[in-house]
């Protein structure tokens, strides 16, 4: 999913829609169609992150939580409730938000490290869950044989699932933008960068963070719940601190507080697995970290933030796009001055 | 931008690989798209990649050296090729994989696939697909009871087989009073269920049974506190595997619980985990296998020919795998086709006898392989006479009895 690369510049912005739109309809005809959908749910996953992270200046390192809850609960929908798999789909992004409410309740009057950490905390709470609430869940079995039936239409055919698919993922990636480019997201970017000046201000940090948190959270949930049906099952390692860790390497891959980073990252990180997966070589986590380290060591910005940063600097004489958002910042009297200009996007709306 | 071409590229490269894999179509239309295709789809990295993992595509690869050697000319499929790949232990690769190997690699069999989650999701793959999948490494009894379907077999050992062994045999060898310690997760509730029934059924009694969490690195309260119940436990079992099995085992030899007259016995120990422990480590104690190298001529004569090979000894796993991938291309010479349907026919009640299958039998009901299993002891370092020389079989358990005597009804194929 290399949608809709909206660099803010000018008319640059809807070549790049158009491009990533094109992208996004003729992936599986390039790469395997299973695998393309891995990349779609991927990609939305990481743009959901990124909402968190890049805008916000949240890492979540528990997001796996809201993609699987979603993965399970889209799957016991179908299961038992026989419902089509959109309704599903949208259930199951609903349950991921329901979720997401307390947990940020809890959590998000922290940040940076301990926000990571709680939030981890309450992601393998409920992984624990699933693995023993064994006559829901299915336990480390998972949930298996989802069907993906939609009014009589057999869509058991990855590459017609595809397209069946495809429309969640670019309504969440739509929200997702519509949400950074709103004045809401504008809060949020201005939170992330001077928590205490936002307050002062008179936002309530606490009461925007949580709104990001859950959107978050029903995005995630729906690119969970897509995957599920995608694949026909829910397993127990969707839950897991790997998956959590796994999208975050990702957004960070493809350029924190991008949103369309993720995309690239999420096509790279499948991309790699399933190449790897018969290449016959052995060390599969020796080649993902050492491409891991090389990336960032020489893309700080990500792939797409350091492309954006070159093609920004180019055109305009103005100051680089403010660096992606330190996840440890201070909510009072941060050491470096803030950056003056409250939007990273220069040549917005 | 960039990557939408390397993805491209690589994507190309891909469809012409898998093109190349199919060979030339048409030809005769016994076999199709040209070949005969075993995939060997495992953990090639992870935490199974040494009970399994690429030695397995070898073993597969003897198994088709000797199937030629034994039909010659006759032979049905002329042209086999063996495949594998990794699929890391994460089920939607396992899942998307499954579904590449059989269209676009045409393989005609899926092999081994260990990690439960993600071999039922092979096996919905395999009914979907209508393709053959014979299950090696995944010890999850649902393949067999409800996730079960006409193309999918399990092959070697299951939970149910495990369990019961160790459980019935070493209560009826004497040892009444049974803790239990288990990895708080499917595999460690099921095991402990079926042991507890196993040792009740042999007129033994399970003192208690804790839950571990998992992972876990320290089991000290569990291994103190098993010499102070009452009455006293002879045996410990324990159901853990991989680095929780190391731990515990390291921890139990700190304690000296041996000393103190409480014994182990294991849920599921392979060959690898003895080798990378050291026979010391786990002196006497007693786990249920389904095969072991060195028990007679004949797995000594295929033993030494993988280790020619390979320059190690086989696991039990690798042998499954080398009698699984036998199997199937004999079923193809006798349906003289590699039609799933047919060959399926022919794999269904069939009477099993190999170097690594005694007294086997495919169960018809539910793709089952009944088969011998074994009760085997780990040596002390003093009785081991050359590498690889731990495990001494002290009893056969008859396939009758080693496995679920009946069906599971859920099952409907």
């Amino acid at each position: 999913m290399i949608l809709s690369r909206l660099a803010r510049s000018g008319r640059g912005g809807i070549v790049l829609l158009v491009l990533g739109l094109l992208a996004a309809l003729v992936l599986p005809w390039l790469i395997y169609p299973p695998v393309a959908l891995d990349i779609a749910c991927w990609a939305l996953f990481a743009a959901a992150v990124d909402l968190l992270l890049g805008f916000t200046g949240l890492l979540s390192f528990g997001h796996a939580a809201f993609w699987g809850g979603s993965a399970y609960c889209t799957g016991l929908i179908v299961l038992h409730g026989g419902m089509p798999f959109p309704v599903a789909i949208i259930g199951g992004a609903l349950f991921a938000a329901l979720l997401a409410l307390p947990i940020g309740l809890l959590s998000v009057r922290l940040t940076g490290i301990y926000f990571a950490m709680v939030t981890l905390a309450f992601a393998q709470m409920i992984y624990f869950v699933a693995n023993q609430w064994r006559d829901v869940t299915g336990g480390e079995n998972g949930l298996q044989g989802i069907p993906r039936e939609f009014l009589g239409l057999d869509l058991s055919d990855p590459f017609f699932f595809y397209y069946a698919g495809l429309p969640f993922v670019l309504a969440g990636l739509f929200a997702a933008w519509r949400i950074v480019r709103s004045p809401f997201g504008r809060v949020l970017v201005s939170i992330r960068d001077n928590p205490a000046r936002a307050r002062a201000l008179g936002y309530p940090v606490e009461r925007y963070r949580l709104l990001a948190f859950v959107l978050s959270a029903a995005l995630a949930g729906t690119a969970g719940g897509v995957f599920a049906i995608g694949h026909g099952f829910a397993a127990l390692d969707g839950l897991y601190w790997t998956t959590s860790g796994q999208v975050v390497m990702m957004v960070i891959l493809g350029g924190i507080g991008t949103l369309w980073g993720g995309a690239i990252g999420a096509a790279i990180v499948v991309q790699l697995q399933d190449f790897l997966a018969t290449a016959g070589f052995e060390g599969v986590g020796i080649v993902t970290g050492s491409i891991f380290i090389v990336i960032v060591l020489l893309f700080r910005r990500g792939i797409w933030g350091t492309a954006r940063h070159l093609l920004i600097s180019r055109r305009q004489a103005d100051p680089p796009v403010s660096p992606a958002a330190g996840a440890a910042e201070e909510p009072v009297e941060s050491p470096e001055p803030a950056p003056a200009p409250a939007s990273p996007h220069p040549a917005g709306d | 931008m960039r990557i939408t071409g390397w993805s491209g590229g690589l994507a190309a490269a891909g469809l012409l690989l898998a093109g190349c894999g199919g060979g030339p179509g048409g030809g005769g239309g016994a076999i199709s798209d040209g070949g005969v295709t075993l995939a060997v789809l495992n953990d090639q990295s992870g935490i199974y990649a040494d009970t399994s993992g690429r030695s397995s595509i070898e073993a597969v690869k003897m198994a088709v050296d000797d199937y030629k050697a034994k039909y010659g000319d006759k032979a049905v499929a002329t042209k086999i090729e063996v495949t594998g790949a990794d699929h890391q232990n994460k089920p939607e690769i396992a899942n998307s994989k499954a579904q590449e190997l059989y269209d676009r690699q045409h393989a005609d069999v899926i092999l081994d696939v260990p990690t439960s989650s993600a071999a039922l999701a092979v096996a919905t793959v395999a009914k979907n697909k209508k393709k053959v999948f014979i299950d090696v490494g995944a010890a999850s009894t649902e393949l067999e009871g409800k996730s079960c379907n006409k193309y999918t077999f399990h092959y070697g050992y299951n939970s149910y087989m495990l369990a019961h062994g160790t459980g019935t045999e070493v209560t009826k060898a004497g040892a009444k009073n049974w803790y239990i310690v288990y990895p708080d997760y499917a595999f460690g509730q099921d095991m402990t269920k079926t042991f507890s029934a196993a040792i009740k059924g042999a007129g033994g009694s399970v003192v208690g049974s804790d839950p571990t969490p998992f992972p876990n690195d320290n089991f000290s309260t569990f291994l103190l506190k098993a010499p102070g119940l009452d009455p006293k436990p002879q045996v410990l079992g324990t159901m853990h595997a991989g680095g929780d099995l190391v731990n515990l085992v390291k921890q139990y030899n700190e304690y000296k619980l041996r000393d103190k007259n409480v014994t182990l016995a294991i849920g599921l120990l392979l060959l690898s985990d003895i080798h990378s422990l050291g026979p010391d480590a786990l002196a006497g104690t007693r786990y249920t296998t389904m095969w072991t190298w060195n028990f007679d001529e004949k797995t000594r004569a295929w033993a030494d020919r993988f280790q020619a090979k390979l320059n190690k000894r086989p696991t039990a796993n690798m042998a499954a795998n080398y009698s699984a991938a036998l199997q199937y291309l004999e079923a193809v010479q006798r349906a003289g086709t590699d039609n799933a349907d047919k060959v399926v026919a022919q794999l269904e009640g069939q009477k099993v006898e190999d170097m690594f299958v005694r007294n086997g039998t495919i169960r018809a009901q539910d793709h089952l392989l009944l088969h011998d299993s074994y009760l085997a002891e780990v040596k002390g370092s003093a009785d081991v006479k050359e590498p690889y020389d731990y495990e001494k079989v002290l009893n056969t358990i008859p396939a009758a009895e080693a496995f679920q005597p009946q069906p599971d009804p859920a099952c409907k194929l």
